[in-house]
Order: structure tokens, then sequence, then C-alpha cells
């Protein structure tokens, strides 16, 4: 443990009180630790002057502050973003990679990817405990564009990496649905409307030809595998339409979805990015849809990004996703592998050359990428120690996402994002479904079956 | 406290309880092995088609 939290952890445990909008509770929060409590709203101030929650409280608080710096400062990469191809045959309106680099860039050669993941294998088995596999998820661009090199990998590969895929699902023909179904290749699509007309606004061919239909054909075969998600990126077009997206998942057996914040990195995504206030009131009729229709049928439809939330507040180690933690998870907990080689802190970076962190099969190859000033410069970006982040009591359950964005729009890694208010709102619609006993609802279920109850207030 | 700028959930005058309510506070731990990002999450806890 640094000094810095050691310092922070050995002062006495002060509580910040924080109104979530309930009509019986209000939160109190010790940012430092990620540490929240909900207490009844008539007795903010007796439970933040002393009592049982804050003797309780005091007794862990130091092997909370260890655990959350363990998260935040001490992971081992596992896993790998894998972009086999600068190509794409869409031209999606908030598209991170350079439309350059989509339209007219290179595939990266089979024996090169090859090369490469025998290179990635020996470095996670130097960082990984063994019997554990790393994660590598093919995306880009569209990694499909270059698929006879993308399956060959996956086949060599099958023993030393767990693999996914994020497509368009424009080029998931029979064929390739079959050879990634068979191998439990996780999928992943994107859709973003219930119809095409909604779709067509952000994702569409170079030529301007709609692929709705054709994600839909892809959605309708992968029903019954166990192993696939739809991502929907939350743009001003497609805003009034999230409650009809998710009916639609709903009824075509998603398993799971991300109902995304569009990352505003390059300016394209920033013309179609909703109002903080627009995107939460959506955002949350949303949600509250997917409650309706789990009550309905008994069948939950995932919401990733916000079960996430949910869990970085109810587990803050459990959480699958790591951008809403801080330092994020690029460079650190997973990096980028660009088709030329290059090695970025996390793909949103790929257009970004002053991120670069050198080549994977140069020497010194991922290490001196990690080690590399423009993998730390990500790395470091820590919300303790920036304003307004510094103050805020949620700082840990938000993570203030995401440094690629807050670079590139607001002028430097100790900015915040994009959605900082709506991050705050989710956080306070996640701790109101904890207060009304509704947070299970919201999660896969034996989501904490790996886990242990390391503070209960009621059994204290 | 902090505030936020959103509206309040509707709340009815009959929810006031004559009791404090309980207080909650639930914290569980695990090893951290989270590697999804917001252009991708794995989900591999089921088997296969």
């Amino acid at each position: 443990m640094t000094a810095a939290i050691l310092s922070r952890g050995g002062a006495a445990p002060v509580f910040i009180p924080v109104d979530i909008g309930h009509a019986v509770y209000a939160a109190v929060t010790d940012p430092n630790t990620a540490f929240w409590a909900l207490v009844d709203k008539t007795r903010i101030e007796e439970e933040i002057a002393a009592g049982p929650l804050l003797d309780s409280y005091r007794a862990k608080a130091d092997s909370f502050a260890r655990e959350l710096h363990a998260l935040r400062f001490e992971l081992k990469p596992s896993g790998v973003y894998l972009n086999p191809t600068e190509r794409c045959n869409l031209d999606c309106t908030y598209c991170y990679l350079p439309g350059e680099q989509r339209s007219n860039g290179s595939h990266m050669p089979p024996e090169m990817l090859t090369a490469s993941l025998g290179k990635l294998r020996d470095y996670f088995r130097s960082v990984m405990p063994e019997g554990r596999k790393p994660r590598a998820i093919f995306h880009g661009a569209e990694p499909l564009m270059n698929r006879e090199a993308v399956f060959a990998a996956i086949d060599e590969f099958s023993a030393d990496f767990v693999f996914g895929l994020q497509t368009n699902g424009t080029l998931l023909d029979d064929a390739a649905l079959e050879f990634l179904t068979s191998r439990n290749v996780s999928i992943g699509l994107s859709l973003d409307g219930p119809f095409a007309g909604i779709t067509d606004a952000t994702r569409k061919t170079w030529g301007g030809k709609s692929v709705h239909d054709k994600v839909l054909a892809a959605m309708e075969k992968l029903k019954g595998y166990g192993s696939w998600s739809v991502i929907t990126t939350c743009t001003t077009e497609n805003l009034p339409y999230l409650t009809r997206m998710v009916e639609l998942f709903h009824a075509s057996e998603v398993p799971t979805c991300m109902l995304n914040t569009v990352r505003c990195t390059l300016p394209g995504a920033r013309g179609v990015k909703p109002t903080d206030g627009d995107m939460a009131k959506a955002f949350f009729a949303t949600m509250d849809r997917t409650h309706e229709l789990y009550r309905e049928t008994g069948r939950k439809l995932m919401v990733a990004n916000f079960a996430n939330i949910l869990i970085g507040i109810l587990a803050p180690t459990a959480r699958r996703l790591m951008c809403d933690i801080s330092p994020c998870g690029g460079g650190r907990a997973f990096f980028a592998l660009a088709a030329d080689g290059g090695l970025y802190p996390c793909s949103e970076f790929i257009g970004l050359p002053r991120f670069n962190g050198g080549n994977l099969l140069a020497e010194g190859g991922v290490e001196a990428a990690l080690a590399s000033a423009a993998f730390k410069t990500v790395t470091t970006r820590d919300v303790d120690t920036f304003s307004p982040c510094s103050d805020c009591a949620i700082r840990h359950f938000c993570g203030s996402p995401c440094p690629a964005e807050a670079h590139e729009m607001n002028g430097g890694m100790e900015k915040t994002g994009a959605f900082c208010e709506f991050y705050k709102e989710q956080v306070n619609y996640a701790l109101r479904l904890i207060a009304d006993g509704k947070a299970n609802d919201y999660l896969w279920d034996g989501w904490d079956e790996d886990t242990e109850t390391v503070f209960n207030h009621a059994l204290n | 406290m902090q505030q936020t700028k959103s509206k309040q959930q509707p709340q009815t005058a009959a929810t006031v309880p004559a009791a404090p309510a309980p207080t909650i506070a639930v914290r569980k731990s695990c090893n951290p092995d989270g590697i999804g990002l917001s252009h991708y999450v794995l989900m591999d806890k089921k088997a296969a088609k």
C-alpha cells in the first residue's frame, strides 16, 4: 500500500451524504474505499457522527482500502483486444477509428497474426496463474473482413485463449456462425435501432445501404446460443426509441446487451451526443422497461453496462467491465493490438498515434509497451487527483470514463469524460434499486457465487 | 449533502415510516478478473449451443 493510500486509510473515516432521490433513503459514502450505506433520510446526521454503522465500517476500512488499491493499481493484464484489420465495410457516424484506415487500411497478414498470438500467449503465461486462460477478443474495424486469418488463429490457439469476437454482423454467414458457435466463441453484435430507419441513421455501408435486416437475421440465428450479446450505442438518433430497442432484444431472446453512451473520442461522435439529462431520462425509462419485461415473462435481459455499475457498488472487485474504475482497465487489465502490430492501452486510442506504446513483435513487446510513456499517461489517470472527481462521493463507482474521450474532447487526462452528470444519476438510480430490494432483478443469476460477503450491516 | 440535478422519482406522502428505516450496507469481495470495455462484454458463463 502506498503512503498516499495509508494517509487516507489511516485517517478517521468520514462519511459523505448523497441525495439519491429516494423517498426514504439517502446514501452515505466513504469514496476513498468505495464504501456505501443507505440510511434513513431523517437520521443522516446521527449516522455520520457516531454509532454502530460507523463503528462497523471503521473496523473494515483499512481492508477495503487495500482491496480497492489492489483493484486500481496492482492488476496484471489478462486480456487483449485484437484488431486483425484496419478495414470495415461500414461507415458508422461515431466510430473511434479514423475513416481513412477503415476505408483503405490493411489487413494483418495471417502469419503476423499467428506470430502475435504466440508472443501474447507467452506473455500471459508469464503473468497469469497457471490454469487460467487469457481472453482474446477480435474486434475492429470489422474483424470478419479478415476472416480466414481470424478463424485459423482461433483454431491454432484454442488451448491458449478464451476467444471472443465483436462484429457488425453483416458478414456473419451460416458457415461463420457454425465455426464460431461450435468453438464456443463469445459473439457480440451491434444494432442501433428497433427498425431500419433508426439503425441507418448511424450505422450503414460506405455506399449508404442499410444493414439493419442483416443484423436481425444474425440475431435470429444466434437464438439459444449461450454466449452472445448486442451493443446499442445511444445517440441523439435513437434515444427516443431505446425502450423499443430493449423490447426487440427481449423478444429476440438476446441474453445480454449493452446500452452505451456514445464515446466522443473523435469529432464525428460529438455530433450525435445526447445531453446528460436526455440520456438519463431515456436510459432509466429503458431500464424500468427491462424490469417490467422480466416481471411479465420471468426472463431477464441483462444490460451489462448497467449491471456492471450495480456490481461495482455491491462488489467492487467482481466488475467485468473496466471502464467504470479509475484508472480504467486500458493498459493494465487489458491492452489492444492494432493491425500494424502497434500496442495501445485500449482500442479507443488506436486512432491517436501518441498513445502507441510500441510494436508487439519488436524487442520488449508487451512489457515495453506497459512501461511506455504512452501507456503511463492512461494508467496514471486517477480520479483521486483531479477536480471535480477528487471531491465526488461516487468517484469509484463511476471512474470518470473515458480517458480517450476526456483527452480528445475535453482537453486532457485530468478532465472528466463526456457524461459526468449522467454517470452520477446512474449511480443514484442503482442505489435506489438497492434500497428497494430490486438489484438482483438487474443482475445475471449467480453473479455473486464466486464472491464472499465481507460486510453486511444487518449481521454486524 | 451532494445533490443531483435530475428529478426525483415520484413519491407518495404515505411512505414515511413511523420508525427509522433499517440501514442497508453490503459489500462482497472476490478475486478480480474483469477485462471488458464498452466495445465488448465477454459472456462466458454459459455453455455453447
